[in-house]
């Protein structure tokens, strides 16, 4: 038993099932991870790794039922037998989204409420109130309502109510993943000062690897339940995963693969690329048109500007990458354009008119949840096209977003990407010529990525446009004909994505980052060096 | 100590009362902010007292003088937000009791002392809600969860979520309507109803998951329970619950042994007289809007 | 959802709803009870204030009693905000759309649940509009009731018909009933001898004689809304409401199986990342 304290979570020999589920989402994982430890989980949409850190604090099985074999440790304690409340001294949980998880309405009732229920004696809880506030840099916000935090403030006060009863375990679900780049790396800030200064064992998963490759020191990779151990370089060269430099690594056989942007400028280095030319891509007429268009929000009876003067053009056979920081106007320009924000100043027409919501633009928004209301994919499209008095015969916005297979399933029981696509088929069943999509990329797997390049690009063959906002450079690299970035409500940059991605520190994508503006996918420049 | 008022950007006016530290600590800039509420249970034996005060009386003028005292009290001691809106409503519910309450006089025998007996009946009810017109727009709705004691910790924190929540129902709402509108269906009418309803509740759901499993995990359930910064019944709390309690055992004693011209009779209708002692121990019910206005607890 | 309910212990609520029918019954039964001739009036106040004390007191003791878990305590804050929310927005004279969330939940979840939503959800809705009086605990009562009599209507597992059509019917005669329920907190301040007013010396059945009167002169046709407005809900929107609240308690219906027992305590083997 010597070496007992330094494991801070064992997995032994983990099988786990859903209760609907035909097969193993956990299959005979064992891994032990040690104290002091930063550690990813990584793999596919589905793969299992919300399952592995979700059975780190006993919500699966407790949370889930299901079948489950083998056993969890969690500082010894045996998650079976304990459930999450039994073991929230030792490990904290934090879900990917925090907003959702808040139990009381201000920053330090919330930071208190663990403590709380342990029945921690007030003093001691006063105290550890204002050593988290400290912790995690968020004492100015200790009396401000729940409600009003941004993104990245919600996080680190909801890793700080996770942490104030004293667990030495945090575990975090897509901690980054509502972030933009300079919040998400606020967050991975403080957690690596908790490994580092407070000899904490973080376990967190991400999609986005470029993100938090860089940090961790060791990794745990999924594949149909199956786990991997290793260093994050192992797992992901095993699991054939990786930001986009490491695909390319794959794509032109470099060994190491490279993890991180410095990886890969070392790699590059024989390979002088240089600038390639790009054109602007032909386009059509004119589909929708802002000119000097002011919209100001309201909040509190304070005025906001929220977009000022903006003027473009968006038209036929453009894909329009709307990009920029959390509050720069990216939503607030969707929905102007959309014809439900009106304009204090300047015109917005669609096809020569005031837009028309639901005729001349669809929207599908940042929670594409909330247009679901049918028990089955085919019936959301049936009710879109319900409304506007036409017969359903042959729909085929099913096939063209790869889902037509799930035609009878009940919208609420897909994953997160599939009901994205769902919302996007119900929306493009209007057979509106202008399709905005405000965050495709939250939760995203690859699969339903590719569905939706796809989608997209045949609608602006068939001489659609399109516009979609993002905090993903690497999607809005692949896909987008033309990107525009906004800043405090202003466009500051309209043109190719070459121009305006090489142009920036912060929303370069890999491939610029290592080989100079103009390279953007890792298939641009595999080809390119082949 | 250091003490003012400024207008907030929705209307109302936000009250602040610096007061330095007692000693240098690290928690300093914590005093500066802190809850200078007043107990949310004072407020409810204010108002409770009160309600007693007018319910022992239909003299119109002891009734009159309250409505004076609870329109003082709230103008005094108002905290911002909606519930502040409050006192208006109840002013206008409270003058439609009378009106209704004086209407009443068609299903009994039409003359001017019977007139005069129900609309004074309504009066009273209307100073009662007036009463607690004021009280709703002078206490924290949070604060008041708070007061529940430890056992009845769960029922008052499912009132605390469904407040908390509420406003982002609200915007979950909003938000469907418009999304439903950017897809071409139609949000009006009763047909509309289930375009609307559906993806609210069912993000209600996924949301009841997501909280209950974060709750749980930071050990709700265990059976062990603190509270963090309690707040303190003080000196404030102690002269609010007790003059008020003078006043409303004045009059209750006054009521049941038919002083000071509490009851009034309309038959033969007569002016009421009023008795000066009486009228001081109404005046006790003032107290709370003479003490330092209240902070606001959360921005 | 039978775990949620049966955690309820049964007698104590039984104990609660009398205590809560007294409160809502007392103008008839009063005088009865006591010395006829003599002048309750003053009596009256003071039983108002120590049945509303009383109430209060005994309705939370209940709610806080047993532990409900995080996921009920959940489950009814949601669903309350719900109700919250469309409070201010949601009326047309007596009708409110909350109603129609106690009346779903209560069929969904059960008759403890329903209660349980209807009070909290009451207190909160009554908290926020700013709404808080001694008619308070009376709402909280009555709606509970509401939410606790659609739990013993057809549930899960009934045909569609029949379950949309009882839960409509009930809450055409819930919209009066609650109603007529709700005036009797104000009535008694009403006591000169008129055919619609209270009598404090009266017989019982005189009382209600003359609060048959009052209710249909002041809020008959006032509550002809609610009942109406709770059948059109129920017929428009129940269907799906209740499939998305199955579909919930369902999901929040666990069954745990451990397919194996513990294996000996071994920690050496396994590997450890980095």
């Amino acid at each position: 038993m010597s070496g007992y304290g330094d494991i801070a979570l064992s997995f032994q020999d983990v099988t786990f099932t859903y209760p609907d589920g035909d097969r193993p989402a956990l299959a005979d994982v064992r891994v032990d991870i040690p104290e002091g430890g930063f550690v990813l989980a990584l793999g596919a949409t589905g793969a299992g790794k919300s399952t592995f850190l979700r059975s780190a604090n006993g919500l699966v099985p407790h949370f889930t039922g299901g079948t489950f074999a083998g056993r969890v440790f969690v500082a010894g304690r045996d998650t079976l037998a304990n459930p999450p409340r039994r073991l929230a001294d030792v490990v904290a949980f934090v879900p990917q989204d925090a907003g959702a998880s808040f139990v009381l309405d201000g920053v330090e009732d919330e930071i208190a409420y663990g403590m709380e229920n342990l029945g921690v004696e007030p003093a001691h809880m006063r105290r550890r109130v204002e050593e988290m506030l400290d912790l995690l840099d968020i004492a100015p916000l200790r009396h401000r309502s729940l409600r009003r935090l941004s993104g990245g403030e919600r996080q680190r006060v909801a890793i700080a109510a996770a942490l104030a009863a004293g667990p030495r375990i945090l575990v975090l679900d897509e901690p980054t993943s509502q972030l933009d780049p300079q919040g998400a790396e606020h967050v991975m800030a403080a957690l690596q000062r908790l490994v580092h200064d407070h000899g904490m064992t973080v376990l967190l998963a991400e999609h986005r690897l470029e993100r938090v490759v860089g940090w961790v020191d060791g990794a745990v990779g999924f594949r149909e339940g199956h786990a991997t151990v290793g260093t994050p370089r192992e797992v992901i060269r095993t699991l054939a995963l990786g930001p986009p430099v490491s695909r390319l690594g794959r794509m032109v056989g470099w060994d190491p693969v490279p993890l991180t942007v410095r990886d890969a400028r070392a790699a590059a280095r024989a390979h002088g690329l240089i600038r390639p030319v790009t054109t602007a891509d032909a386009v059509g007429d004119a589909l929708a048109v802002l000119r000097g268009v002011d919209v100001q929000h309201e909040e509190l009876g304070e005025v906001l500007p929220a977009l000022r003067d903006a003027s473009f053009t968006l038209s036929e056979g453009e894909i329009v990458a709307v990009m920029g920081r959390n509050g720069a106007g990216k939503t607030t320009l969707l929905r102007t354009i959309a014809g439900v924000l009106s304009p204090h100043r300047g015109e917005v027409q669609v096809r020569g008119h005031t837009p028309q919501p639901g005729t001349d633009v669809g929207l599908c928004p940042q929670e594409p949840e909330s247009v679901l209301f049918n028990d089955s994919v085919a019936g959301e499209v049936r009710a879109t096209l319900r409304a506007r008095h036409v017969p359903d015969a042959d729909a085929p916005w099913l096939d063209l977003l790869g889902i037509a297979h799930l035609a009878t399933r009940h919208p609420r029981e897909l994953s997160a990407g599939q009901r994205l696509l769902v919302a996007t088929a119900a929306i493009a069943a209007t057979e509106a010529p202008v399709i905005l999509l405000d965050e495709p990329s939250r939760g995203l797997d690859p699969d339903s990525k590719a569905h939706l390049i796809r989608f997209l690009r045949a609608h602006a063959v068939n001489g659609g446009g399109a516009m979609f906002a993002t905090h993903d450079v690497e999607l809005a690299a692949a896909v987008a004909t033309r990107v525009i970035m906004l800043a405090g409500g202003e466009i500051i940059a309209d043109g190719t994505p070459a121009d305006v991605l090489g142009d920036s520190q912060v929303f370069a994508p890999q491939m610029t980052r290592v080989f100079g503006p103009g390279w953007l996918t890792p298939e641009q420049v595999a080809e390119a060096m082949a | 100590m250091a003490s003012g008022s400024f207008r907030t950007a929705d209307g109302g006016t936000m009250s602040f009362a610096l007061r330095v530290p007692r000693s240098a600590s690290s928690t300093a800039s914590a005093a500066a902010d802190e809850r200078t509420a007043i107990h949310p249970g004072a407020w409810m034996a204010w108002a409770t007292l009160g309600g007693i005060v007018a319910f022992t009386t239909t003299n119109p003028f002891y009734l009159l003088v309250l409505w004076a005292i609870a329109w003082f009290v709230f103008t005094q001691q108002r905290v911002p937000g909606p519930a502040a809106r409050s006192f208006r409503v109840f002013l206008i519910a409270g003058l439609l009791a009378i009106v209704v309450r004086t209407a009443l006089v068609f299903f009994g025998t039409f003359n001017a002392a019977n007139v005069a007996h129900f609309a004074i009946e309504g009066l009273r009810l209307a100073t009662i809600l007036v009463i607690f017109g004021t009280f709703n727009a002078v206490t924290d709705p949070f604060g008041v969860v708070r007061l529940a004691p430890r056992r009845f910790h769960e029922p008052a924190l499912a009132a605390a979520l469904a407040l908390s929540i509420a406003p982002r129902t609200v915007a979950c709402l909003q938000r469907v309507r418009e999304a439903q509108q950017l897809r071409g269906i139609p949000t009006r009418g009763a047909r509309a109803l289930p375009a609307l309803a559906i993806p609210v509740l069912e993000a209600g759901m996924e949301e009841a998951l997501v909280l209950a499993e974060s709750m749980d995990s930071r050990g709700h359930g265990r059976g062990r329970r603190s509270r963090y910064r309690p707040q303190s019944w003080n000196a404030a709390a102690w002269t609010i619950a007790l003059s008020a309690f003078v006043a409303a055992v004045m009059f209750w004693i006054a009521s049941s042994r038919g002083l000071g011209d509490l009851q009034p009779g309309t038959d033969p209708l007569h002016w009421p007289t009023v008795n000066v002692l009486m009228l001081a121990a109404e005046a006790l019910l003032v107290v709370p809007g003479f003490l330092p206005r209240q902070g606001s607890a959360r921005r | 959802m039978n775990g949620l309910g049966a955690r309820l212990r049964i007698p104590l609520l039984v104990f609660t709803n009398v205590a809560g029918l007294l409160a809502f019954v007392w103008p008839f039964a009063l005088p009865a009870l006591v010395h006829p001739g003599v002048d309750h009036r003053m009596d009256s106040g003071l039983i108002l204030v120590v049945l509303l004390g009383g109430l209060g007191g005994l309705l939370f003791t209940e709610l806080g009693r047993g532990g409900l878990g995080p996921k009920t305590v959940a489950l009814i804050g949601v669903l309350g905000a719900t109700m919250v929310a469309l409070r201010l927005p949601g009326f047309v004279a007596g009708f409110n759309a909350f109603f129609i969330v106690v009346l779903v939940a209560g069929n969904s979840f059960g008759p403890g649940f329903g209660f349980l939503l209807g009070t909290v959800g009451m207190f909160a809705s009554g908290l926020l509009i700013g709404g808080l009086g001694p008619w308070l605990p009376f709402e909280m009562v009555a709606v509970g009731w509401l939410g606790a009599g659609a739990g013993f209507l057809p549930g899960t597992g009934t045909r569609w018909p029949v379950r949309i059509g009882a839960l409509s019917i009930y809450g055409v005669l819930g919209g009066y009933l609650y109603g007529a329920v709700m005036n009797l907190w104000a009535w008694p301040f009403l006591t000169t001898g008129s055919a619609l007013a209270w009598d404090p010396s009266a017989a019982a059945l005189q009382n209600l004689r003359h609060y048959a009167t009052y209710y249909a002169a002041t809020s008959f046709a006032w509550d002809t809304f609610r009942a109406v407005g709770d059948a059109v809900m129920v017929v428009t929107l129940g269907r799906p409401l209740l499939a998305c609240l199955d579909r919930a308690a369902r999901r929040m219906r666990l069954d745990v199986r451990d397919a194996r027992p513990a294996p000996p305590v071994d920690y050496s083997p396994a590997r450890t990342p980095a």
